[in-house]
């Protein structure tokens, strides 16, 4: 009929027509529910099987918690709440399991971690396919590329601080987000050699705004200036200038200094924190230089 | 004696519409009878139980319980989509064999009643009582969402004083938590399960004109409401499959399938509603127009058969 191609034409045009209802799928999901997905049940159906993944979550069968994730997400693809917790249970809960409790040798357990960690990037990846700009499963692909305990996985670190950036900036960029999205935009591109110009611009704009300036901001904008003009920009001052008092600089960095593991660019760092430390007469022993590296609380 | 659509309201004094009017209330009361709404009690523990479908989850609490708000709609649009063709289906499929049974068509029948009214008015009782039943349900549900919303409203309020959030961010969290609410669009999807029911009601009167019993009318209306989700994959199928798929022979068959066997699928875009998407109105009321076209398309349909049948 005329009437229903027109209307389909523009169901597709508004995003409220659902894709086809694939054969591997109606397979998986069994005849009844196949029926009852094809009836115009399909959320229905998805939501069934929501309650199905938090057995096999429970019982650790981490393979079939995929599966079933893949068969919600066919039915319901445009549900972001089911892309990101089909991806959190690969990335985080699969993950420590095979690293912490399964039963594998060491070796074993390090490629099934990562093999978990690249399975939950990949669904990740598929939902954002399927939802085009979408800003939580954006930020949430940033936030498993930039997450000290995952990114050794992604074995390039160079080329997963840029994919998060871009995932950051997609999220930020389509006003939904909270401006917190467009710091950890920054810590990302930050990290990304060679664009250091770029997350200049970036750090200057975001510092402009006095609610941005945490500590995290504050110590890459230190980072970003030093390497702008090495030479130039003398790190004491530069310390004094951004975070507003020597003892203020010297906590800030020294927490900065710590973080090695995140690959945080640390221009000047080591300067200003030794003038700093004579600044506010710490002894030797007291140092941060002879502190072990510990992991910092988080902040935003 | 020739009851055909052309002649046949010739010798009918008084008001079309006041004797529809009469046959649907009656219609409607003859159902009601039958207790169809004990069904909304199930109705309201579905949509109550699907708040405490509280599932582990990895979100901050800024988005944290949104997904609460998705399983409310998705349970309850889901319960509304399968009552509502149910009852449509069975209702209809009962009123004809049932008339028939207590002698009450005769007696209509005997009376100056157009056929077409009284088909149209058994209908419209069906369709009232869709309207009732769909309305309590959509009532409850608005009321469940809400409640649930502004719980949700209350927590993001405290989490964005408590984080001291800008005015327009704050904003901006709160329409996008307000998408998964009561809104118009979900007030569109309520509306799509009553076209999709209200097809499946003319198209069970149409199988019951010539059908033999409930059961027949039953399943062949069910068949036909699972067939109708294949129809457009079916139609494409059929006009790019090979060898005389784009002729004009191909076409008039697509059209004939298209006008026995409704796009069901057209009317899923609850999926998206449930999802978050916005629904335009200029869309539903395409819908609604399809929907219409249907309705009236079988009405006549079983006009045209019934007129003919000697009881």
């Amino acid at each position: 009929m005329p009437l229903e191609v027109a209307l389909t034409g523009g169901l597709r045009a508004a995003g409220l027509f659902p894709p086809p209802l694939g054969i591997d799928t109606r397979d998986k999901i069994g005849q009844t529910s196949a029926v009852v997905a094809l009836g115009g049940l399909r959320t229905l159906v998805a939501s069934f099987l929501n309650l199905r993944w938090l057995t096999f979550f429970s019982e650790r069968r981490w393979d079939d918690v995929h599966a079933t994730f893949n068969t919600i997400v066919d039915l319901a693809p445009r549900t972001v709440y089911y892309w990101e917790t089909g991806a959190w249970n690969q990335v985080y809960n699969a993950a420590a399991y095979y690293q912490y409790d399964s039963q594998l040798p060491p070796l074993r357990r390090s490629e099934a971690w990562r093999a978990s960690v690249l399975r939950g990037r990949e669904f990740l990846e598929r939902g954002i396919r399927n939802n085009p700009g979408d800003p939580q499963l954006n930020e949430y692909l940033g936030f498993v590329l930039t997450d000290r305990h995952k990114f050794q996985a992604f074995r390039d670190p160079d080329a997963t601080f840029a994919a998060a950036a871009a995932a950051y900036g997609i999220a930020a960029d389509s006003g939904k987000a909270l401006p917190k999205v467009r710091r950890f935009q920054l810590y990302a591109l930050a990290r990304v050699p060679g664009r250091e110009a770029e997350a200049l611009v970036l750090a200057r704009s975001l510092y402009q705004n006095p609610g941005n300036r945490t500590p995290t901001l504050q110590c890459v904008c230190f980072a970003l200036e030093v390497h702008a003009s090495p030479g130039v920009v003398e790190p004491h001052a530069l310390a004094l200038s951004i975070f507003g008092s020597a003892a203020e600089a010297r906590e800030s960095l020294a927490r900065y200094w710590l973080r090695v593991g995140e690959r945080f660019p640390v221009h000047g760092v080591a300067t200003a924190l030794h003038a700093l430390e004579e600044d506010l007469g710490i002894p030797p022993d007291k140092s941060i230089f002879h502190q072990a590296p510990t992991p910092p609380p988080d902040d935003e | 004696m020739n009851h055909s659509p052309a002649n046949a309201e010739r010798s009918h004094p008084g008001s079309h519409g006041g004797r529809i009017l009469v046959i649907a209330l009656h219609a409607f009361t003859q159902l009601v009878r039958m207790r169809v709404f004990y069904f909304l009690a199930v109705f309201a523990v579905i949509a109550i139980g699907s708040n405490f479908f509280d599932l582990p989850q990895h979100a901050g609490p800024e988005t944290a319980g949104v997904n609460v708000l998705h399983a409310i709609k998705s349970w309850s649009l889901g319960t509304m989509t399968l009552f509502s063709v149910v009852l449509a289906i069975v209702a209809t499929a009962l009123l004809l064999p049932k008339d028939v049974e207590d002698r009450t068509l005769y007696t209509i029948l005997a009376k100056p009643v157009p056929r077409l009214d009284y088909l149209a008015g058994k209908l419209l009782g069906v369709l009232l009582l869709l309207v009732v039943s769909l309305a309590l349900m959509d009532l409850l549900l608005a009321a469940v969402l809400q409640i649930r919303t502004s719980i949700l409203l209350g927590q993001l309020m405290d989490i964005a004083n408590a984080r001291g959030w800008a005015l327009d961010e704050v904003a901006s969290q709160r329409a996008e938590l307000l998408t998964h609410g009561p809104n118009w669009s979900l007030q569109g999807a309520v509306v799509a399960v009553f076209l999709r029911a209200a097809i499946m009601a003319a198209l069970a009167l149409l199988i019951s004109t010539f059908s033999s019993s409930t059961l027949f009318t039953s399943i062949t209306s069910f068949l036909v409401y699972f067939a109708g989700h294949f129809q457009a994959d079916a139609r494409g199928v059929l006009l790019d499959s090979g060898a005389g798929g784009h002729g004009p022979v191909a076409r008039v068959t697509g059209m004939l399938v298209a006008l026995v066997l409704p796009d069901f699928q057209l009317f899923n875009v609850i999926d998206a509603v449930i999802e978050g998407q916005a629904m335009p109105l200029i869309l539903l009321g395409q819908l609604a127009a399809a929907g219409l076209f249907y309705v009236v398309f079988y009405t006549l349909a079983s006009w045209y058969i019934f007129a003919e049948k000697e009881f």
